[in-house]
């Protein structure tokens, strides 16, 4: 029944004439790129026994009756929320987000606004990188809670993230009398990024590391490695982002960073070693991909690419943008698709403002022959004075430094 | 370890070094939000499709680790497989007309995703009044986790729709089959340049009549006709006809004017394969090839028409659909055509074209075209 035959199942190859060749392709990218969609076709196991899921700590059903009291009794629902919210941090399971949003959500709307709701609330909204609805919710904290000390730093860190440094700052500040360290830790490595990186560098490598928390002395650790990474500096950065996973093996961020450190020394085979077992994470995911790829590994990497493709497919399909800077990186670096980098570098663009953004931007503009397309990033990097070695080697290209070089010239 | 990464990274062939590699492969599934895929496919009243909900949502659901080891197997959750149903029903609602779709679910399966395995179940919804809209209630997980989603996809014939349906919506409302024009007219022309493209039954008819479209009957023998303006006319006179012929039957098909049984129509459609090409062999018919294009273009368009009728005509946008998808089957053809055309033209003075391209070239189409012919007649 060739005539009715529909695209999935195409006749016999053999009998086509050579000449179809051109379109045969075409009908057959079709046809993949149609059944990257659809899933496996729906199967009976054969026996009783085969293990269909493992469920990690806390999400059996038995939790449900925990999770109903929290919406009784604020004293369960907040540490259940941490806890969930900590689960999600060191997994990178989305899941556990939705866990803790539905845990607060009876909490959200109390009148007066309970702080310890929104500043968690927000922080679930951090996570799913929707910054500005994060940054809603930390005003209403603040407004409950004038001296709440977590939504001062959490109100830091995202301001950092959208690239508003000075708010950033200001937020850091509010935490001085309370605990002056983590004040300066929080200041000195926003002011990296104005233009002061070596003078932020020394101020933070002179913070008493032993009078810092685990979590505070990770933190710090990890600052110190981004910003030598930032400064070139490979050999300073290394043992700094080690010292840090030492105290907060969990931090995917760090883990992430130091990955991209050694795949920037060509050290594929330890970016694997470190990043073993760490796979369910779309981030690190990404840099595992991208050292099979250097490494040869074309099983391993098919893989990965399958597995990160059909995440950030339902990602897209969801209206959810939690991995776009991963899913610009992932199409410049392992599927080598520059417009398609460049169109999702730039949505990321509009939402997060790191260095690391900056970068994907600058070069997917580079690697689809479109530079111009990176004049927001390259805008940005003039404003704010950032220092980024990695960045600077795409910006010193011809191309840029025209547009870079503007001001002077005024 | 560093030694086996040394390995993988040294690019030594050989089987040993890649089981090395899988071994330190990581064997993980990347972790997306929850999500249920609803997958639904309109037939007028009737609604099949089926739910998928991932194994570790539905413990969360309804509770299946019935041996709390935190491990779910599939004896496990095929004994929960009534709760489920339940569970489904009181979560889970399709609606026409006011008057909610009864569903009925068919048997348990599992389906594997790159975030883990899901249950999978059919069902089918019967509706009293015509599904258009359609009312669709989605609470599964509403209340727990806050990020689930149902992920819809609603297909009436080519025209598919998606949703993302939030748990914490009261009911969301769709259109089987419904699309803007341009769409729907896109979605049609795709299908007719891809029919042309995947069934090519009817390009190896055209081509039949077209390969010595470049040359002409002297006596016993083929000789290259001289210029290009009696090749493109020969030429233009097959396509046409052809093009002709299989639209006027298409439509009259298509509005079910004419209908005739498929196994006879697509029969015909490999006979005729077989005649065109037998033709270029033992020629019989030399000048007027066209007619024989017209003759059995006819019958070629009743094959399209049994395509489109199994893919459905939007309502409301029949005539739009058939023209785009005739309008898809010419521009497919003519692709072909014209890529494939100026290289016969170009080889028509070779001798090995003449003598063994042509008499080969149609014997092997007219040998695939019998066997065609012999299976479908066969049944």
């Amino acid at each position: 029944m060739v005539a009715a035959s529909n695209v999935a199942d195409t006749a016999p190859t053999a009998n086509r004439p050579r000449v179809a060749r051109g379109w045969l392709v075409a009908v057959a990218v079709a046809v993949m790129a149609s059944s990257t969609a659809a899933p496996a076709t729906p199967r009976v196991p054969e026996r009783d026994d085969e293990v269909l899921a493992t469920l990690p700590r806390g999400v059996g059903h038995s939790s449900i009756e925990m999770r109903a009291q929290a919406a009784a009794r604020l004293d369960v629902a907040i540490p259940l929320a941490q806890f969930y919210i900590s689960q999600s941090r060191a997994s990178g399971d989305l899941r556990f987000l939705g866990y803790a949003q539905a845990l607060l959500a009876p909490w959200r709307d109390r009148s007066p606004p309970i702080a310890a709701v929104l500043v968690l609330e927000a922080t679930v909204l951090q996570s799913r990188h929707s910054f500005t609805a994060a940054l809603g919710e930390l005003d209403g904290a603040l407004a409950a809670q004038p001296d709440d000390l977590q939504a001062w730093l959490t109100r830091a860190t995202v301001l950092r993230v959208l690239g508003r440094y000075q708010e950033a700052r200001g937020s850091c500040e509010r935490l001085a009398s309370a605990d002056p360290l983590i004040a300066e830790l929080c200041t000195q490595s926003v002011r990296a990024l104005e233009g002061h990186l070596s003078s932020a560098y020394d101020a933070v490598r002179a913070l008493p590391g032993a009078a810092l928390s685990g979590a505070a002395g990770a933190w710090r650790c990890s600052e110190l490695g981004d910003m030598a990474a930032r400064m070139g500096d490979a050999a300073q950065a290394e043992p700094w982002y080690r010292a840090a996973l030492d105290l907060a093996p969990d931090d995917a961020y760090t883990r992430a960073a130091y990955a991209d450190l050694l795949l920037a020394s060509n050290r594929a085979a330890e970016t694997l070693r470190l990043l073993q077992g760490y796979g369910s994470m779309e981030s690190l995911l990404l840099r595992i991909a991208i050292a099979q790829q250097t490494l040869g590994d074309l099983r391993g990497l098919a893989h990965s690419r399958e597995l990160l493709a059909s995440a950030f497919a339902v990602e897209e399909q969801r209206g959810e943008e939690v991995h776009r800077r991963e899913q610009a990186r992932f199409l410049l670096d392992v599927t080598h698709d520059a417009d398609a980098a460049l169109r999702v570098a730039r949505e990321n663009w509009r939402t997060q403002r790191e260095p690391a953004d900056a970068l994907i931007l600058v070069r997917a503009a580079r690697a689809a022959g479109q530079p111009a397309a990176a004049a927001p990033a390259v805008e940005f990097v003039r404003l704010t004075g950032l220092e980024d070695r990695r960045l600077a080697v795409y910006l010193q290209m011809a191309s840029y430094r025209r547009q870079a070089s503007r001001p002077e010239e005024r | 370890m560093r030694r086996a990464q040394r390995l993988c990274a040294g690019r030594l062939p050989g089987g040993w070094m890649l089981l090395w590699c899988t071994l330190i492969a990581p064997v993980v599934q990347a972790h997306v939000a929850s999500n249920g895929f609803l997958d639904l496919e309109a037939h007028g009243r009737t609604l099949a499709g089926s739910v998928e909900l991932s194994v570790r949502d539905v413990e969360l659901a309804i509770g299946v680790d019935a041996a709390r080891d935190g491990r779910i197997t599939w004896g496990e959750l095929h004994a929960a497989a009534p709760r489920l149903v339940r569970y489904l029903a009181d979560h889970f609602a399709l609606a026409a007309g006011g008057a909610e779709c009864p569903i009925r679910f068919g048997r348990l399966e599992v389906n594997s995703r790159v975030d883990g395995n899901y249950a999978w179940l059919p069902f089918e919804a019967r509706c009293s009044h015509d599904p258009s809209p359609l009312g669709i209630r989605y609470h599964v997980l509403a209340g727990i986790d806050s990020s689930h989603r149902g992920l819809l996809r609603l297909g009436a014939g080519v025209i598919v729709q998606s949703a993302v349906l939030d748990p914490a919506v009261a009911e969301a409302t769709l259109a089987p089959g419904h699309a803007a024009p341009w769409t729907a007219f896109a979605q049609y022309f795709q299908a007719g340049v891809r029919h042309i493209w995947s069934g090519i039954d009817h390009l190896l008819f055209l081509l039949s009549l077209l390969l010595p479209a470049v040359l002409s009957r002297r006596g016993a023998r083929w000789e290259p006709v001289a210029a290009a303006r009696p090749a493109c006319l020969s030429i233009l006179r097959v396509v046409t006809a052809f093009t002709l012929a299989h639209s006027i039957t298409l439509s009259l098909a298509a509005f079910e004017v004419v209908r005739l049984p498929t196994r006879l129509t697509e029969s015909v459609i490999a006979a005729s394969i077989v005649v065109a090409a037998l033709n270029n062999i033992f020629p019989l018919v030399t000048e007027a090839r066209a007619r024989i294009a017209f003759a059995f273009g006819l019958l070629h368009g009743f094959g399209f028409a049994s395509v489109l009728t199994e893919m459905g005509l939007p309502e409301g946008a029949r005539l739009l659909a058939l023209l785009a998808f005739n309008c898809g089957i010419e521009a497919g053809q003519l692709a072909v055509v014209v890529a494939v055309m100026p290289l016969v033209y170009a080889s028509r003075g070779l001798e090995a074209y003449r003598r063994a391209l042509l008499p080969w070239g149609s014997g092997v189409i007219a040998t695939v075209a019998l066997g065609w012919l012999v299976q479908r007649a066969m049944g």
